[in-house]
């Protein structure tokens, strides 16, 4: 057991790291959310009030179809993000990345770092950018983009996203091959220490069978028509609309189309229309912050 | 340095960003060349040659013997005519600041005029290049760009430095980010990101070998055969190669800017997983190449290129953790095709009725029902048997619901050869699904076998005639079902089987098993595959006039592809003899004549030969009737084409003859009449080969 390497350790460095360049840390959003991009603290803040926004936190995700019963070795339902949104974006970005990777052990001198191009899209966020997932040794560690749009708004000035996938990052520092053996605590087993299995497996087999087989498709259902409707209500009020409270039921609507889409109940038609719906959602919220914003 | 005139000047730019995509490349050097070649000659500045270089982060262009001075530019100004009054001319001259010995007199069509030539010394080269550079940089066009920070400039990926030298001098300028950022430009340019290096550049000579000695290999050639050599260096003395793939070999050199060629090893316990699987799955995740021995077999070990300067140590890591990611990978891959072949076909079938082929084209499980219907029609041509071909249409589609073509998809096709295979299917059955996405276009990698070649046009049809129906036709650039690639994937079939089809008769099934009996699409079906053959043909070097001449024929829709074929063959052969070039001479003639007596209503009159004068009318008749004989017994005859045609040169002679010595404007109109008909008649029969006149003498 390496202390240096553990998975809760690796969390640490990076959030000291950030931190010392001058990011607020801020704590994961409590809902249900496909990636840390939909935290407020990059969707809505990057529109506003304030150009300059720097921000890092971790956010646990759900991909619902991303769930493997917990015999997969490498896909889980449940994972961890590390989320760094820097606004305007620094010329030195990708030296402060790497830098990062030197912060939690992993120097980028020693190791075959690439920058392969993969530009980024959220269909139902209405936000796009330009990137790169970035490779090391040929494992994809982190995805980086600059934000052009979002909620079909123009980012002024552009922001700066880098995504620490954890799980992979801590999988290559502790040279693991399975999730479920990462370290997480750099404990002995003796002396109750444990790994991400012993933490999270149970959770996996579980969600899996909730995800695939006993969901209830029409209170889903039922459900994101509410959160549209909520969504909608709240922003009725054109003087005073309530743009997070709003977003809040735009993020619970994704998630339950996501739950529905591994229930497999949406069709290939069905799903285009699912989509715009959580757009429409997403695009009014942006507008009523960013007029709240007054921007 | 001395700037004696006819002296020269080299320039070196160096663009440098953050890591270009690899697809951009080669287009931005190609670019860069032109933009500069462009604004060069807008300014009367002469250059010479110009090389481009690209890696990730260095776009830059070294052009030697640049002019060091703009031409002489003459401004002229038009004053009075000649004649005017003298208030006139001093006006000129005073609005212009000169005297009267400056001015000269120029004609023009409009009459004669005062001139100033205003002769204004050329720029200094140097002088001129920031503003050169500012419009490269702002009238650069990127596939996809994008803004940072404040920037209004958009480039693929941040633009961060600029260097530039002329005659290895520093320029002073910069190019504006946005109204308050600016980059000035620079002397220097970094090294290989593994060692960090900023490098000032002090000649351009040498700039190249500079960077080289900084890892950072400038010219993608010279990477390519680092590549190359290093891999026969590592391959040497064992009997195995690298499996070839110019595509990924030219992916992989726009992202190193040092390549370094390293070794890993497979995991044994994936062996035994298809060898497609495995070279996809290295292929399109982690840009690995695969390595085969003298049989064609996949070894476990896999080659990459990675992005590092050589250093030993970390080479074996760099290695370690390929072969880590590799692995999971690969038991990603492994769980997949577990998965896959413990689920019946049957039931991945059932899955394909969930699953839309397209919005009002019905589900896929639909779509195997058409082809299977369709494939009852063209069975024979191809000379398969019905029920199998039926039972591979069936089962042509379920592997797009396994589990490992939803991870790569492009292995459709390949999975369900192997999941039928390994269900106990007929071998005609699983190598036909195995195949049946072949060819890709033009492409001339066929589907192995006669029942893989008939899936493929089957599906192909299908696909062209249900985005037909439901009006999502290709336009300009735009085809976003790849329908161009289905209908030369047609006509590649029907060409290389020499199958007897005939364009007409390609979309009838098809349109009857989407229940449509609409006119129009199957017209505009037709019309669309006439355009693939055309291009197909050309393709093969057949000259375009001779190609139009026989598809614009009427008839042609009708005739089976292997007689358009021959018939354009035929023609294509004979086209540059002398023979041939006095028979087009002589049917440009005849064609002429009848042209010119348009007017002449001869629909109803009927040949009288009792009214030639002549041998050469009765000879013109007695051949026009013999070839009239000929055409409607041979002209679909695939064995005839070539005698046809030399039948139709030999009337030259005739036709000759007959206009040396026959004046058709005879003054008796009856005769006259008679001529034209003779004419009419021979010339309708000639052009039921081919549309003569399309043809360039």
């Amino acid at each position: 057991m390496d202390k240096n390497k553990s998975f809760q350790n690796i969390i640490m460095k990076l959030q000291y790291y950030w931190m010392d360049q001058g990011c607020v840390l801020i704590q994961p959003y409590d809902t249900e959310v496909g990636a840390g991009t939909f935290h407020p603290a990059t969707v809505l803040r990057v529109l506003g009030p304030d150009p300059i926004w720097k921000a890092a936190y971790i956010q646990p995700c759900r991909r619902p179809t991303d769930g493997r019963y917990g015999e997969n070795p490498n896909r889980l339902q449940h994972y961890y993000q590390f989320q760094v949104i820097i606004q305007p974006s620094p010329d030195n970005i990708q030296n402060l990345y790497l830098e990062s990777l030197n912060a939690v052990g992993l120097n980028s001198k020693n190791h075959d770092i690439r920058f392969v191009e993969d530009d980024w899209e959220s269909p139902t966020l209405g936000a796009s950018g330009l990137g790169w997932e970035i490779w090391c040794d040929g494992m994809e560690i982190s995805q980086f983009t600059y934000f052009q749009q979002v909620g079909g708004i123009e980012v002024k000035p552009v922001a700066s996203e880098i995504t620490y996938g954890l799980e992979r990052l801590a999988m290559f520092i502790q040279k693991v091959e399975n999730i479920y053996h990462l370290d997480w605590d750099g404990l002995d087993k003796d002396k109750g220490g444990k790994t991400y299995g012993d933490i999270f497996l149970q959770q996996e087999k579980e969600f899996s069978i909730y995800n695939f087989e006993k969901s209830n498709s029409s209170v889903l259902i039922q459900h994101f028509n509410d959160a549209e409707k909520e969504c909608s209500f709240l922003l009725e009020d054109k003087i005073n609309p309530l743009p997070l409270p709003a977003y809040d039921q735009c993020i619970k609507a994704s998630h339950i189309f996501n739950l529905l889409d591994a229930r497999g109940v949406i069709s290939v038609s069905e799903r285009q229309a699912y989509i715009l719906r959580v757009r429409n959602m997403s695009r009014s919220c942006c507008l009523a912050w960013m007029d709240k914003s007054n921007v | 340095m001395s700037k004696n005139k006819g002296e020269k000047g080299s320039l070196l730019l160096e663009l440098f960003s953050e890591e270009i995509p690899a697809r951009m490349q080669t287009g931005s050097e190609k670019q860069l060349t032109s933009l500069f070649e462009k604004s060069f000659i807008n300014r009367d500045i002469g250059y010479g040659p110009i090389s481009t270089f690209c890696s990730p982060r260095h776009l830059s262009v070294i052009i030697k013997n640049i002019d060091l001075k703009q031409k002489n530019q003459i401004i002229e100004k038009r004053g009075p005519r000649l004649g005017s009054n003298e208030k006139a001319i001093n006006g000129f001259l005073k609005s212009n600041n000169i005297q009267e010995n400056d001015i000269v007199i120029k004609d023009t069509k409009n009459g004669k005029f005062y001139f100033y030539l205003n002769q204004t010394n050329g720029i200094n080269t140097s002088e001129v290049l920031p503003e050169i550079i500012n419009e490269i940089i702002n009238n650069f066009v990127w596939p996809k760009s994008q803004r940072w920070a404040y920037s209004e400039l958009r480039w693929a990926r941040p633009l961060r430095n600029i260097l530039l030298l002329f005659n290895n001098q520093p320029i002073e300028g910069k190019v504006a980010i946005n109204e308050n950022n600016f980059l000035n430009f620079s002397t220097y340019t970094f090294g290989h990101r593994n060692e960090n290096k900023k490098i000032e550049v002090k000649s351009i000579d040498e700039y190249e070998e500079l960077l080289e000695n900084n890892y950072i290999i400038l010219d993608r050639k010279k990477r390519k055969n680092k590549i190359i050599n290093d891999t026969k260096l590592l391959l040497k003395d064992k009997d195995i190669k690298l499996l070839d793939d110019d595509y990924l070999l030219d992916e992989v050199l726009g992202l190193v800017e040092f390549p370094n060629v390293l070794i890993g090893t497979i995991d044994k316990q994936f062996m035994n997983l298809p060898k497609e699987v495995l070279t996809t799955a290295m292929k399109v995740h982690q840009k690995y190449f695969s390595i085969i021995d003298d049989k064609n077999n996949l070894v476990p070990k896999f080659l990459f290129v990675s992005n590092t300067t050589p250093k030993k140590e970390r080479d074996i890591s760099v290695i370690e953790g390929n072969e880590r990611v590799l692995k999971a990978r690969l038991s990603d891959a492994d769980f997949f095709w577990k998965t896959d072949i413990a689920t019946k076909i049957e039931s991945f079938n059932e899955k394909l009725k969930k699953v839309l082929f397209y919005e009002g084209l019905g589900s896929l499980h639909d779509k195997t029902i058409r082809l299977s219907k369709v494939s009852k029609y063209f069975s024979s041509f191809f000379k398969v048997d019905v029920s199998l071909a039926r039972e591979a249409c069936i089962l042509s589609k379920f592997d797009l619901v396994s589990e490992m073509v939803g991870e790569f998809p492009e292995l459709q096709g390949i999975m369900g050869g192997h999941y039928t295979k390994l269900n106990g299917k007929p071998n005609e059955i699983s190598n036909a699904i195995f195949d049946q996405y072949k060819p890709k276009g033009i492409s001339n990698d066929m589907p192995k076998t006669k029942l893989g070649c008939m899936l493929s046009m089957v599906d192909n049809i299908d696909n062209l005639t249900g985005f037909f129906i439901i009006n999502k036709k290709p336009s300009g650039s735009k085809d976003p079902f790849a329908l161009r690639r289905a209908g030369y994937s047609i006509v590649q079939i029907l060409m290389k089987l020499k199958l007897n089809i005939s364009i007409n008769d390609l979309f009838t099934e098809a349109l009857k098993s989407y229940e449509n009996s609409s006119k129009m699409i199957k017209l505009d079906l037709i019309d669309f595959i006439i355009d693939k053959v055309k291009f197909i043909l050309k393709k093969q070097n057949f000259r375009h006039d001779i190609i139009e001449s026989v598809i614009s024929l009427e008839e042609s829709k009708n005739y089976f592809f292997p007689i358009l074929y021959e018939r354009v063959n035929c023609l294509n052969d004979i086209k540059d003899t002398n023979e041939f070039k006095t028979f087009l001479v002589n049917f440009k003639r005849l064609n002429n004549i009848i042209k010119s007596n348009i007017l002449l209503d001869i629909s109803n009159v009927k040949l009288n030969t009792h009214l030639f004068e002549s041998s050469e009318e009765q000879e013109i008749y007695d051949k026009s009737k013999c070839l009239d004989f000929n055409l409607k017994k041979y002209l679909t005859d695939i064995e005839h084409q070539g005698i046809l045609l030399k039948e139709v040169i030999s009337l030259n002679y005739v036709i000759h003859s007959f206009f040396e010595k026959i004046i058709v404007n005879h003054e008796d109109n009856k005769i006259k009449v008679n001529r034209i008909k003779l004419l009419t008649e021979l010339a309708e029969r000639l052009l039921k080969f081919s549309n003569f006149h399309y043809i360039d003498n």
